[in-house]
């Protein structure tokens, strides 16, 4: 398990650094459809089997081909010079600054909590995760789980407005 | 000791049945468009044509590799594999037989029983349009780029249907494992209880695989032969063993989530499986050679202004139905 998990880490490190730096989008697109799967097997490392399908149907299936449709569509992967001017490297900079004090601060804390509560991971092998997720999002969660379909559905709306323009 | 060599066996039947079976699809298709055409089909090699798959295999194995100026290489290879890879992975975690004893073993007839089998099965399909997408625009060629952006845009659209009409079969079984759907429907089986969901699902399948009627994105008509325009040699090939797999693939699953699965009387249950896999084959063969294709606007209306709303409707019809029965 641990030696999937290093497996798993590089890959999932190498190939998001790989979106960042490679030059064509489409490439980009790619690599970060490459990094999604290795984040599905940390999730069926953790047995959260559920979680690791939906992150592949939802982010590597549905999500990333609507990115890659559109570079397509828009024909971009032919940019040679990439502008760049300096409030656009202060702002990553800055924000890349406190994504990395975040992480130290959950590297520092996080060591030694342990995980708490009534559902080992014997308890989940045999009710199976994708029950105790849907019991926990139509009970306790509720309230969350309808404000983001919500959300969504005012997105859908709002892209049908901007796509139609005439009223 | 014992279960890894079982899984091996199992590994390599299931792998050597999938691409045998994808090998003689492209002469049974040939064959049944030559009957609903009034021909023959092919008949030179072997008797009534039986050798066909193998003389086409090996023509394509020694004809010239061929990669266009200006196309990305890596991907342009990469792409008829990726089409491949997720068609013969998927029936990793379909059941197709009774489970049988093996030297005081009980070994299940199913490589993997994943106890997320319908979103495992959802979760590689959704990825076949990679290749298809990839492959056209890496080859640097207008048709094929066309063909992919029409299929991205009908995959995704097909999708949605598609996993919605799934949805009632999950709620009748209650389970996403694939061995239990199937021991769900030894009373009944399913497509008693979800006549909608299996047309969608039949719709809209066809529809993920690029067949006729639902093939716009290699409408030969219209943009040459679409995505796969500059591929040749053991890439074309792969393209057809990707699309027959696929087949095989979605008819396994058609008769797990609502013919049975394996389960029928008298014969062994193996052969049931296989020949109702059969069935569901043969009706995907003659809905390509009976309808003609959509236009674009026509394919665009049934999967949103059709498919999908009934889908939903089934999905809310089935709960109702549920509850007054006290399921």
């Amino acid at each position: 398990m641990e030696a999937l998990f290093y497996v798993f880490s590089f890959i999932a490190i190498f190939s998001a650094l790989m979106v960042v730096t490679m030059r064509n989008p489409l490439t980009s697109a790619l690599y970060l459809v490459l990094c999604f799967f290795a984040l599905a097997g940390f999730y069926v490392i953790l047995d959260m089997q559920f979680l690791a399908a939906m992150q592949i149907l939802v982010y590597a299936g549905a999500i990333m081909v609507l990115v890659v449709l559109v570079i397509m569509l828009l024909n971009i992967s032919r940019i040679k010079n990439i502008k760049s001017d300096l409030h656009q490297k202060i702002i990553g900079v800055l924000i890349s600054l406190i994504l990395f004090a975040e992480i130290v601060l959950y590297i520092i804390n996080g060591a030694q909590k342990r995980p708490s509560g009534i559902f080992t991971h014997a308890l989940i092998k045999r009710i199976g995760n994708t029950q105790v997720i849907g019991e926990f999002l139509f009970t306790g969660y509720i309230l969350p789980f309808e404000i983001a379909s919500i959300l969504l559905f005012v997105a859908i709306i709002g892209a049908y407005l901007f796509a139609k323009k005439k009223f | 000791m014992f279960w890894l060599i079982a899984d091996i066996i199992k590994i390599l039947i299931v792998f050597a049945g999938l691409l045998m079976s994808a090998a003689y699809l492209t002469l049974l298709e040939r064959k049944i468009a030559a009957r609903i055409q009034n021909r023959m089909g092919p008949m030179e090699a072997g008797f009534h044509g039986f050798l066909q798959p193998i003389a086409d295999g090996i023509k394509l194995f020694f004809k010239e590799d061929i990669i266009p100026e200006g196309a990305n290489k890596f991907l342009f290879l990469l792409a008829p594999i990726i089409v491949v890879i997720p068609a013969l992975t998927t029936f990793a975690v379909i059941p197709f037989g009774a489970p049988i004893k093996i030297m005081g073993h009980i070994v299940p007839l199913q490589v993997a029983d994943v106890n997320i089998g319908i979103l495992f099965i959802l979760a590689l399909t959704s990825l076949g349009v990679y290749g298809v997408v990839l492959g056209g625009w890496a080859s640097n060629s207008k048709y094929s780029l066309l063909g992919a952006i029409r299929t991205a845009a009908q995959m995704i659209s097909y999708e949605v249907a598609l996993v919605l009409s799934i949805v009632g079969i999950i709620m009748i079984a209650g389970d996403l494992s694939l061995a239990k759907i199937v021991s769900e429907q030894s009373h009944m089986w399913f497509i008693v209880y979800q006549p909608v969901g299996f047309i969608i699902y039949l719709i809209a399948s066809t529809a993920e695989m690029n067949r006729v009627p639902f093939d716009l994105g290699e409408a030969e008509g219209e943009i040459v032969a679409g995505f796969h325009t500059e591929y040749s040699s053991m890439e074309f090939a792969f393209y057809f063993i990707g699309e027959y797999a696929q087949m095989v693939v979605n008819s396994a699953i058609i008769v797990t989530l609502f013919l049975g699965g394996w389960q029928g009387p008298f014969l062994p249950s193996v052969l049931w499986f296989l020949a109702k896999v059969f069935f569901v084959i043969l009706i995907y063969l003659w809905l390509r050679w009976t309808y003609p294709r959509l236009r674009y606007d026509e394919l665009m209306d049934l999967g949103w202004k059709v498919l999908l709303p009934l889908a939903l409707a089934n999905i809310i019809v089935t709960g109702f139905i549920m509850i007054l029965l006290n399921r």
